[in-house]
């Protein structure tokens, strides 16, 4: 079941990549699947149970909850972070305010690998960012501000 | 989430957050100082001071006060633990590790101290010793109040230092055992034995004093120096030296200076983290003696009396010697000690906070 799930999310951030007007090659190479396949996404032969309906659900969970589930869902981790990028639902402003101490919590919690450390400062690429907030919840001396932008 | 394991060895431990990067934090109780400035710095309030006061307690038997001599309640040695972190509350930043003026909490990131990498700050401090100035006399190594230097040194023979002859008539010798007995060199072993009557002198050994041949009631010894006449001619100079080096164990030293205060060749040199003040309020003073203990230069002392009648400071503070480690002001139970730290000597760093940090050592 997980793997319908996988397929699932797989074909949403299919459909997102070819509204971005990504090729199918293109497509097919990002998500680790033939070219064939993702030409059966787009022409309707879809995939098996309910599994985009599943899929769907899991986008819209809350950030955390999203990740998680994608987490849990794909064994690959470099995978996992493609479909959070492409299927998330929102943007996210990230910054480090000067109070930062340059512990690195926030650079090991990140499952997303979005923040690294500079001169004992840590540094959020914004693009990255899923929004689940852990480094936030985590970070001891509550230095990091993430603000959502609404993709609409 | 992520967390942190501690592992306790004696009263050394290890905090480590284990990620894509392995952070560790190591303390060595040995090497800490109990200055309390980790403490201090902690941003996440992890870090405890121990019961430092009473830990060098057994190590002076003896003090003496103004007025008496007072023999302390010496205890059983004693070596408490002196700095505590809170594993759960920890966050391996490391700033406890940069500030650290001893290296006694080190982090490690990856297996690399952050004394290593650039954009940690550390102690601009050294202490060196001249290897072509240093005489080898050993005195810094008995001033150095941390036993962190070795003076290993290898004296010349004492054969390559005289010249001289020396031979001894058997026949004539009655194996009396005086010359022996006087030989400041030992060098002459007799046997007096009844029938077995020998006498060895050990070239090696003898020195060409001459007090054998003197002393000798049978005129047996014959024997000339020559070192006084041209004799010297024939010794090497080179031979002669003492040869050695000496050893700083580098993470023992706490720059207190001793060693260049006593080296009477100017070969050491060494560099302090902090400059400033050390003023110790005699009136407040309870000649309790904790701060005499804790010091890690030596640079706390109670003076001894002139005699009676004469009126004495509490204690005596040798600013010379002295860190600004603060350990003394920390630990003193009436506040009788000020320690102002006025500069910091440590490698630029761009971080706003650990430059807070730094300058929040300067009260």
């Amino acid at each position: 079941m997980p793997k319908h799930i996988a397929s699932g999310l797989k074909y949403l951030a299919a459909v997102r990549l070819k509204d971005e007007g990504k090729s199918q090659q293109y497509i097919a190479d990002q998500l680790d699947i033939d070219r064939s396949t993702v030409s059966h996404y787009f022409n309707g032969r879809n995939l098996k149970w309910n599994s985009i309906d599943v899929a769907k659900t899991i986008t819209e969970l809350s950030p955390a909850d999203f990740l998680a589930m994608v987490k849990a869902v794909f064994e690959d981790a470099d995978m996992a972070r493609k479909i959070v990028l492409i299927c998330k639902e929102n943007n996210y402003d990230a910054m480090i305010k000067e109070s930062c101490i340059g512990c690195g919590l926030c650079v090991n919690l990140c499952f997303m690998k979005a923040i690294k450390l500079d001169s004992l400062h840590a540094q959020i690429d914004s693009i990255c960012c899923c929004g689940c907030y852990i480094c936030k919840e985590e970070c001891p001396t509550n230095s990091i501000k993430i603000l959502e932008i609404e993709n609409d | 989430m992520i967390k942190n394991t501690k592992e306790i060895k004696g009263k050394d431990f290890d905090v480590t957050r284990s990620a894509d990067e392995v952070r560790n934090l190591s303390f060595k109780n040995h090497i800490c100082i109990g200055c309390g400035i980790c403490e201090s710095t902690c941003p996440v309030g992890a870090i405890d001071l121990g019961d430092v006061a009473t830990n060098a307690r057994a190590k002076v038997d003896v003090y003496f006060s103004g007025h008496d001599k007072i023999a302390q309640n010496i205890n059983e040695p004693v070596d408490l633990q002196k700095v505590n972190v809170n594993e759960d509350k920890c966050v391996l930043c490391g700033m406890c590790s940069g500030l650290c003026p001893v290296d006694a909490l080190v982090l490690t990131i990856d297996g690399v101290p952050i004394a290593e990498i650039d954009e940690y700050p550390s102690y601009n401090v050294y202490t060196i010793i001249d290897d072509d100035k240093c005489l080898l006399c050993q005195k810094c190594q008995n001033a150095c109040p941390r036993e962190a230097i070795t003076i290993k040194r290898q004296l010349p023979n004492r054969v390559d230092l005289v010249t001289g002859e020396i031979e001894v008539n058997e026949e004539e010798c009655i194996n009396c055992g005086v010359c022996s007995e006087l030989c400041p060199a030992e060098a002459i072993v007799v046997d007096p034995t009844t029938g077995q009557e020998s006498i060895v002198i050990d070239k090696d050994k003898c020195v060409y004093c001459l007090v054998c041949k003197k002393v000798c009631p049978v005129n047996a010894i014959k024997a000339v120096c020559r070192s006084c006449s041209y004799g010297e001619y024939d010794l090497d100079p080179e031979l002669a030296k003492v040869k050695g080096s000496a050893i700083i164990e580098d993470a023992l030293c706490v720059r207190c200076g001793w060693c260049e205060g006593v080296c009477p060749a100017d070969a050491v040199e060494v560099k302090k983290p902090f400059e400033g003040t050390l003023v110790v309020d005699q009136d407040k003073c309870g000649t309790c003696g904790a701060c005499v203990d804790l010091c890690p230069c030596n640079a706390l002392a109670f003076p001894i009396s002139e005699g009676p009648g004469s009126r004495m400071e509490h204690v005596i503070a040798s600013e010379e010697y002295c860190i600004k480690c603060g350990a003394c002001a920390n630990i003193c139970p009436n506040e009788a000690i000020t320690v102002t730290r006025t500069a910091i000597d440590n490698t630029p760093i761009n971080s706003i906070t650990w430059n807070k940090a730094f300058d929040a050592l300067k009260n």
